[in-house]
């Protein structure tokens, strides 16, 4: 049962319309549509940000589902592994995003290595990231990335707190395809 | 010139910004948009605020502000509101004219002076049938203030809010007015919108964005398209007419409108319904 209640078509305002055309639109833009100047910012940002871009949408998703994992966020964890899976990620690779067994051994290639060190300190920890993940990041990745890898993660936890604080609830096409997965 | 006087100009957006200064009512009407009656919440624009979006609305090119309710002088202040109001941009105030005391007539003595217009709502010359929709004793304090108004110098409109037109009530209320001295130009004849109590008494046609001329409104619960649009139901607002929850700055509802408009049919020509 989530906080709010969500906006259901007859009362969608005139800005927050176009969300709506084709249908459900989900709880996200539901919940953004009480405050339409907000939504019609927000939705443009949050889908050029995690959307396809530059940065390889593997990436992406390494990113996302992790720092949700790591902020603990059920909808984006449920939301998100159901994309992992849609660009390719393996079970065992969204498990261990999942925070389930040890993401060291399920991701030895060296880039993927360093941006999972450099997410676990940006979204697991407070302060500053230590020096040697920094390096281990820099060595791999050229600065646009690593502002664009460091935007999705801010954009991601931004979202955990959300749609956690908000107790939005996943989709029920997202259930079913979890249960298939035995990923629920 | 200003994109909003701009589109104002072109015919693309009203001039008029309205100001919802309260939802609290004496009456409790049986087709009122906002479900407005002396208990419901309050929330009230304040006089602070209403001066604040006029001196904003001024500057951004509209033209004239509204003034509606709920009922806006049951404001203790809304005398002096009117004043300052006044003081900014030409004023329109709809009123259901029941609250005009001696007393208060007296501290409205000084919009005489301004540019300020009152549009009261009266709808039959009958006074059984006037009050049936709006309250007991409607009749008589609305055909007692009329005239006291328009002695003070006060621009006076009447607006008759009707379900059916019966061409034989209309020739009745046409003539009651000019005998409280407001000529033909001065009465307007709307339909009741289908919104609000409205809804529940089974009344009024329906409207929506395309219907209705764009002309921002204000409210303690955000902006919206059209004076219609910030209606109550079952003790809930309407949001399918809301812009932005923002009203101040008001630039922000006002490049909304603007950014609505470049996508919005046409809206009909002529006079807003609501005035």
């Amino acid at each position: 049962m989530s906080r709010i209640e969500m906006v259901e078509p007859p009362q969608v305002p005139l800005l927050a319309r176009r969300f709506f055309d084709r249908g459900d639109p989900g709880p996200i833009v539901a919940s953004l549509a009480h405050v339409p100047e907000l939504l019609e910012v927000a939705m443009p940002f949050i889908g050029a940000v995690l959307g396809p871009s530059s940065l390889a949408l593997r990436l992406k998703e390494i990113v996302i589902l992790r720092t949700s994992s790591l902020l603990n966020c059920r909808y984006c964890i449920n939301s998100h592994t159901v994309a992992a899976l849609d660009c390719g990620l393996s079970r065992g690779e969204v498990l261990a995003l999942r925070c389930e067994p040890d993401v060291g051994s399920t991701f030895p290639d060296h880039r993927e290595s360093a941006l999972l060190a450099w997410i676990d300190c940006v979204a697991g920890e407070a302060g500053a990231v230590p020096e040697e993940v920094s390096a281990r990041l820099a060595s791999q990745f050229s600065d646009a990335e690593i502002v664009e890898i460091t935007l999705v993660a801010g954009t991601t936890m931004m979202l955990n707190r959300f749609c956690t604080s908000l107790m939005l609830p996943s989709t029920p096409e997202t259930m079913k395809r979890l249960s298939e997965e035995g990923l629920a | 010139m200003t994109p909003v006087a701009e589109a104002i100009e072109s015919g693309r957006l009203r001039g008029r910004v309205w100001l919802y200064s309260n939802y609290h009512c004496n009456l409790t009407c049986s087709y009122c948009l906002t479900e407005s009656a002396p208990d419901v919440a309050k929330r009230r624009l304040g006089q602070e605020r209403m001066v604040e979006l006029a001196h904003e609305a001024a500057d951004l090119g509209f033209s004239e502000l509204g003034v509606t309710g709920g009922e806006p002088f049951i404001e203790p202040d809304m005398p002096e509101t009117v004043a300052r109001l006044a003081q900014i941009l030409p004023v329109v105030v709809l009123t259901n004219g029941t609250l005009f005391t001696t007393r208060r007539l007296q501290r409205l003595a000084p919009l005489g002076e301004l540019d300020v217009r009152f549009q009261i709502s009266l709808d039959s010359s009958d006074p059984v049938a006037n009050d049936v929709m709006r309250g007991p004793n409607n009749f008589g304090k609305v055909v007692d203030a009329i005239p006291r108004l328009v002695d003070l110098g006060i621009k006076v409109r009447i607006a008759s809010t009707l379900e059916y037109v019966d061409d034989d009530d209309l020739a009745q209320l046409c003539a009651l007015h000019r005998e409280l001295g407001v000529p033909d130009e001065d009465h307007i004849v709307r339909p009741v919108i289908r919104r609000g109590r409205a809804i529940d008494n089974g009344m009024g046609v329906s409207a929506e964005a395309k219907d209705l001329p764009p002309e921002l409104t204000l409210t303690s619960d955000g902006a919206f398209w059209s004076a219609f649009g910030p209606t109550v139901h079952g003790g809930r607002l309407d949001t399918d007419l809301l812009v932005t929850r923002t009203i101040t700055p008001l630039r922000v509802p006002a490049m909304a409108m603007l950014r609505l408009l470049a996508v919005q049919p046409a809206s009909p020509n002529g006079e807003s319904a609501f005035i």
